[in-house]
């Protein structure tokens, strides 16, 4: 028994280097290509200006990088980097703040060119990027309020305000003015709050009698919403319209919905898509009219190009926003759209190819 | 005789490993980092590895002196989380300093962990069990006050008024700051830890915890006052969390909800490999601390290679075994730590 022993330990340490090593081995650049989109690479007319002429090395330190919008999201930009020839490495926080304000510092503390900084708090990043920018870093950030106390980064989003006019035009046109709606949506959430104030402007512009604000935040916002939409409608049977500009807060809301009798010619307006998306709007009777989109490929995409842009010192401001477009139940089922494929290729916009583009630039399309 | 003979030859390596083995695989990962990417081993990464450590290190400390009395703190992590609320709320609602803030945390550590000792102690509540259930309802407890939303700055409260205050510029020191270039909470984690090896090891009340860990019915015969001393065991436990918590909330700079959560595991698990180190198979200030740099440097160099976020976790759960094979399997010694529950 005993003579087992060192025998065992050994097998274990090796055991454990071994795994180490492994890790080591996954981590090059190749296993990045198991989830990918399928995507082309535009042609360029132009060599690249400094410092693309040589090795550019960037780093993406995003707040949470799990569930299928964030995974496409970096699926873009590792594509547009590959494309321009930069090293990308990738910190990745899983939705933990002090973690982030760590991985920022350490992402300095690496020596690379950029960074880019996806989400995240505001008051918590806001040291970080100083330094980053201090140590001659360039900083792209994406969705993150930070200009006030970071005036030299880039600042990157959305247009949440085009995103939610969009929508609401077309509910508008649906409902027409003076109606009794509801709303969905929380405080606090920095995209979300921009698509209020838009909501707060049309409703005062169209005499829209706002019955219910309601949504939950959660790690299961659209199971959480869904009884609070179910009450709220109960009790305020009048309402024709309900928007809720979150992707999460419409699925909670369309089967808030499903459990009041009497609520099938209720119109919900949203925001965001996926395939999974697309699949509850074109269903039999769905109430999800309308939803304003962009594809989360081609928003990672753009950030990269509009760092490549920014380090050459090509970029014009510092602030850019990505336009989205507006998707309609009806343009799906005319077109017969049933997954993103199908909406990419039916609605090339979805793509922004053109945003932050140059001539040196190899633009990557979904 | 020739049982002797062989136990010196095969036991002095299964010792030798015991004692040194995580030392050297310690050393050794950050070698390997140092040589494979060029920027582990700078001096701004190490500082940033040890920043990176300090919270974990300092929660597995608390963890470390629920386990020393035979225990184990499931609230630490919701105790550090409730520490960001109540700091967050006190300079962001109440408009009062940084030092009041600090001094709000501390106290609110304290009724954790007398609430802790209480349930345990005086309701005879396994501990596992006691401090699980005081999970729940600090992580509850602690979204009231806030509405359950991210205190910040300037924010908007439910009754339509602005919050008046904001985080003291000193509050946000203590994670920001340098003392001759070393980050604060890499200090106070040093403190915390030397304190409390001193505490544990060098003190007549550290043999006391240790003797309760132990075995509670000899220390009773010997005359330790046992509820007395495992119950202010929890208490330092849920003080080192509110420690923990202090520099989170001033790294984060608001009161984010989720802030915490995702510590529990994490110092639970330093404090468990720290019973490996030097082969004390006990739980134990320094060995904590090892097992919280080995963590930051397993991660911060798996970061740097760009491993995804589930091979660290896959690391950070093989590094525990092995830690734990060390100390229950190879080791010789039979006063291993053993939860009660």
């Amino acid at each position: 028994m005993k003579r087992k022993v060192p025998t065992m330990i050994a097998v274990t340490t090796a055991a454990v280097l071994a795994m180490t090593a492994c890790t080591q081995s996954t981590s090059t650049p190749e296993e990045s290509s198991a989830p990918e989109e399928t995507s082309s690479v535009g042609e360029t007319t132009a060599a690249a200006p400094a410092p693309f002429d040589g090795e550019v090395s960037v780093a993406i330190v995003q707040q949470s990088g799990q569930g299928d919008y964030f995974q496409q999201y970096l699926n873009g930009t590792r594509q547009q980097a590959e494309a321009l020839g930069m090293t990308l490495d990738v910190y990745d926080a899983q939705g933990d703040n002090a973690t982030q304000a760590t991985q920022l510092e350490q992402a300095i503390a690496s020596g690379v060119d950029a960074i880019i900084v996806r989400h995240g708090l505001p008051d918590t990043l806001c040291t970080g990027v100083n330094d980053a920018l201090e140590a001659g870093i360039a900083v792209i950030i994406y969705d993150v309020v930070i200009q006030e106390c970071a005036p030299d980064a880039v600042q990157t989003q959305q247009s949440d305000a085009l995103m939610a006019s969009l929508v609401l035009d077309q509910m508008l046109a649906d409902v027409g003015e003076g109606v009794d709606v509801g709303y969905v949506n929380v405080a606090g959430i920095a995209p979300l709050d921009r698509r209020d104030v838009v909501w707060n402007e049309y409703t005062a512009a169209n005499g829209w009698n706002e019955l219910f604000k309601t949504g939950s935040f959660t790690n299961s916002t659209a199971t959480d919403t869904a009884p609070m939409v179910t009450s709220a409608v109960t009790s305020n049977p009048s309402v024709v319209a309900i928007y809720a500009p979150y992707d999460e807060f419409t699925k909670g809301t369309l089967s808030g919905l499903e459990q009041v009798a009497g609520t099938e010619d209720v119109l919900v307006y949203g925001a965001d898509i996926s395939t999974a998306d697309i699949e509850l709007m074109i269903a039999d009777d769905s109430q999800w009219m309308a939803t304003g989109a962009t594809d989360p490929n081609a928003i990672g995409a753009a950030v990269v190009r509009t760092l490549a842009l920014h380090m050459a010192g090509e970029l014009d401001g510092m602030t850019v926003d990505f336009p989205p477009v507006l998707i309609t139940r009806d343009m799906l089922l005319e077109n017969g759209i049933t997954n993103m494929e199908d909406l990419r290729s039916s609605i090339p916009e979805l793509n922004i190819s053109d945003v932050s583009s140059a001539d040196w630039i190899p633009s990557v399309t979904f | 005789m020739s049982t002797q003979a062989e136990i010196t030859t095969l036991d002095r390596v299964r010792d030798l490993i015991v004692k040194y083995g995580f030392i050297v695989v310690t050393v050794a990962l950050f070698i390997f980092f140092a040589v494979t990417e060029p920027a582990f081993a700078t001096s701004a990464s190490v500082l940033s590895m040890l920043k990176y450590a300090s919270v974990t290190a300092i929660l597995g400390l608390g963890v470390t002196f629920s386990m020393v009395v035979g225990g184990l703190d499931l609230s630490i992590g919701s105790t550090a989380g409730l520490s960001v609320q109540l700091a967050a709320m006190t300079m962001v609602f109440y408009n009062l300093t940084g030092t009041t803030a600090v001094s709000v945390v501390l106290i609110g550590g304290v009724i954790v962990g007398v609430m802790n000792a209480v349930l345990i102690v005086v309701f005879k509540i396994p501990d596992l069990l006691a401090t699980l259930g005081m999970m729940f309802v600090i992580q509850g407890v602690k979204l009231i006050p806030v509405f359950g939303q991210s205190v910040s700055s300037g924010m908007v409260l439910p009754d339509g008024s602005t919050a008046p205050g904001k985080f003291d510029d000193w509050f946000l020191q203590i994670d920001r700051g340098t003392l001759f270039g070393i980050p604060y909470p890499v200090i106070i984690m040093m403190v915390l830890v030397v304190a409390s090896w001193f505490v544990l090891s060098r003190t007549s009340w550290g043999r006391k915890l240790y003797a309760i860990g132990a075995n509670p019915e000899a220390a009773r015969l010997a005359g330790v006052k046992v509820k007395l001393h495992h119950g202010l065991a929890y208490v330092v436990s849920a003080v080192f969390a509110s420690i923990g918590g202090i520099i989170l909330v001033s790294r984060i700079g608001q009161g984010d909800v989720s802030a915490g959560s995702s510590s529990l595991l994490e110092a639970v698990a330093v404090a468990l490999v720290g019973t490996s180190v030097l082969g004390i198979g006990k739980p134990n200030a320094w060995g904590t601390l090892l097992g919280a740099l080995l963590i930051s440097i397993v991660l911060t160099g798996m970061t740097m290679m760009g491993t995804q976020y589930y091979h660290q976790d896959t690391a950070k759960g093989l590094v525990l075994i092995v830690a734990l094979l060390l100390s229950y399997t190879v080791s010789r010694h039979k006063n291993r730590y053993v939860p009660a529950t």
